[in-house]
């Protein structure tokens, strides 16, 4: 009887299976393939279509092969890059101090990475400014140790821009390192130093290369963002210092001209795909793409 | 090929002492084996020679030279590991010549030597393979070349063959001893499997749960005469006979309670033992004892008992035999034919006969 019955709910089961393997997986991602296509894909084509849109199809695109906006592209590449590898250079320390090293402590210290994720974003720049005032807490430390005479000048300035941006951006690179080291094997670094190797050959020939798809990840997860960041330069870099997304703001709203807004839109984002695609190959040779284990 | 020294070595982890006041030789060219329980601290004693860990107190000599403070990385003594940490993103080659590319060797040379060690452990036609497509026994034996390419004073092997089967590991066993002997390389390895321990050894250490060295000796030595009941208990399989040593009309004797007096040969080390007609402990592997359904003339110790369980081996026989209320032990019988004339079955009464020489006696 018992028998019978477990064959009974075997072969619902087995229905069950056959309808949701079927349907399922295609009623779940055509959501989210309608919801993509909504607010991406057909916004995306109305950029496009609309940069072709001015006097003659090209007429938008003209004015942008000046040296001014190309300047502009540049700098936001330069910013993009300097803030992501700032970030690597502090987060791969504390990623790897953050695996290897703490034991209890781990858990606290990925939340208090991700704590600022929790407070809205005006807040940060107030708090910034605070700090990075002339009369704020960092001019008045500075001074305090002897280190500057008259106060700190460094709101309104591209550093003021390059420090919040590390800041904002810090945890998304943390967050892939931390992926990375969590799946490396510490024993590999006691057998390279083992084998004779130095501590910089084992980070060169073992650790780095192990950690390399991490890299990447947090490389792109920062830099992608970065290029087209508006806010940030906006409120710490005054007005002194143009980039990609405060061009972009100026054209549509302040200038009132989609058409020149999209076109220069067009061309940023095309140049940030080039540039990345060419950056993502680069690091990938990095990569022991041979044997590598994902 | 060089002698380790452990001199007073004391080591804690965690706040525990793992390792106090330990003195051990490990003699140059030599098959040395480290066997103790898990946990004892045998695998700590390696990371101190290795240098992954540093001592608290006291000192390691390689030869003569005082290496307690030297870095890793300088030491000329290199490891294969349990879990081997082969390097996942280079191949078998670039696995083998990790320590040649540090160094300012021309690729030419590395390459003609790496394929010679490749070779040695019979990896040539996988040199250009990746990890992860080779099977536990290949990966040890990467392990392996890996080490020894770089021409070590010591080998440290940590339970190199834990992960690998039965067949393979018996293999790779004479293999290690091959290599070894062709080498001259000083192995120290280190392990929790008697059986292990007993098939490579030149020499070997009982680490007991302390941390502390209870015997050291060839494994023939070990195995036949343990110096204590933690010894003879940890290698192999014995019975253990709580008995009073003494002498009565001329010949040594053991008074054990309710089952009468038992003739044994005390060795010139333990007659301090009968002089005090120590309370002892009587150790007799199963091997040792022969069983059978009828008397037999000339032994010199003999027990009744009645075969309470039967456990088939293949190529021996165990029986387990109660012969008082509370002492039970263990017989091996060899299955030497296939129509052994005398059957023993469940609940049989047998005596079990031994020679006074092959027991030994152990302080309590």
């Amino acid at each position: 009887m018992a028998k019978r019955k477990r064959r009974n709910i075997g072969a619902l089961i087995a229905v069950k299976n056959h309808w949701i393997q079927k349907y399922l997986p295609f009623t779940l991602g055509s959501l989210s393939l309608v919801w993509q296509a909504l607010f991406f894909y057909v916004p995306l084509l109305c950029v496009i279509v609309l940069s072709f849109t001015g006097d003659t199809p090209y007429a938008a695109f003209q004015g942008f092969f000046s040296a001014v906006y190309v300047r502009i592209i540049v700098r936001s590449l330069g910013m993009a890059f300097l803030t992501a590898s700032m970030c690597l250079m502090i987060g791969y320390p504390f990623a790897y101090f953050l695996v290897f090293h703490t034991h209890r402590l781990r858990n606290l210290l990925l939340f208090l990475v991700m704590l600022p994720f929790w407070t809205n974003f005006l807040l940060h720049i107030c708090a910034w400014f605070f700090v990075l005032d002339r009369q704020g807490l960092l001019s008045y430390l500075l001074q305090k140790l002897g280190i500057l005479s008259g106060p700190l000048m460094i709101l309104n300035t591209y550093w003021a821009i390059i420090i919040m941006m590390v800041y904002f951006y810090l945890p998304f690179m943390i967050l892939p390192l931390y992926t990375a080291l969590d799946r490396f094997d510490q024993r590999l670094l006691e057998a390279s130093l083992d084998l004779g190797a130095t501590w910089w050959q084992t980070v060169t020939r073992v650790l780095l290369p192990l950690t390399m798809p991490g890299i990447r990840v947090g490389f792109l997860l920062v830099c992608i963002p970065a290029f087209g960041e508006f806010a940030i330069p906006e409120f710490m870099g005054g007005d002194r210092t143009m980039f990609v997304g405060s061009v972009i703001k100026h054209l549509i709203l302040g200038a009132e001209s989609e058409v020149a807004g999209s076109a220069f839109t067009l061309i940023s984002s095309l140049v940030l795909v080039i540039v990345i695609g060419m950056l993502y190959l680069i690091i990938g040779r990095l990569v022991p793409s041979r044997y590598e284990k994902e | 090929m060089k002698s380790i020294h452990i001199k007073n070595v004391s080591k804690s982890l965690g706040g525990e002492a793992v390792l106090e006041k330990l003195n051990l030789v490990i003699p140059a060219g030599k098959f040395f084996v480290l066997l103790g329980p898990s946990g004892c601290g045998k695998t700590t004693l390696l990371r101190l020679i290795g240098g992954f860990e540093s001592v608290d107190d006291g000192e390691i000599l390689l030869g003569d030279q005082d290496i307690t403070t030297m870095p890793i990385n300088e030491r000329k003594i290199d490891t294969v590991f349990q879990n081997y940490a082969l390097f996942p993103h280079l191949s078998v080659f670039d696995n083998v010549a990790y320590s040649q590319h540090l160094k300012k060797i021309p690729q030419d040379v590395i390459a003609e030597k790496v394929m010679k060690i490749l070779a040695t452990v019979g990896l040539e036609r996988h040199a250009s393979k990746g990890i992860d497509q080779l099977s536990g026994g290949q990966q040890q034996r990467v392990a392996l070349a890996r080490a020894i390419i770089n021409e070590p004073e010591v080998l440290l092997l940590d339970e190199p063959l834990a992960a690998l089967d039965v067949k393979l590991r018996e293999k790779m066993l004479i293999e290690l001893i091959e290599l070894q002997e062709s080498l001259k390389t000083t192995f120290l390895y280190v392990t929790h499997d008697q059986f292990e321990a007993l098939t490579v050894a030149d020499q070997m250490a009982i680490m007991n749960y302390d941390g502390q060295i209870e015997q050291i000796g060839t494994p023939k030595e070990i195995y036949e005469f343990p110096k204590s009941a933690f010894v003879a208990q940890f290698v192999g399989t014995t019975n253990m006979i709580k008995g009073k040593l003494t002498e009565r009309e001329g010949a040594s004797v053991i008074d054990v309670a309710s089952l009468g007096s038992f003739f044994v040969d005390v060795p010139q080390d333990k007659k301090y033992l009968l002089a005090q007609h120590a309370d002892v402990l009587l150790s007799i592997r199963p091997e040792k004892i022969e069983i059978s359904k009828t008397p037999v003339e000339g032994f010199s110790n003999m027990l009744q008992g009645s075969v309470k369980s039967i456990v088939y081996y293949g190529r021996s026989t165990q029986y387990n035999v109660v012969v008082s209320s509370s002492l039970t032990l263990q017989v091996f019988e060899q299955n030497e034919e296939h129509f052994p004339q005398e059957v023993i079955d469940y609940d049989d009464i047998v005596y079990l006969y031994w020679q006074k020489e092959n027991v030994v006696i152990l302080e309590r």
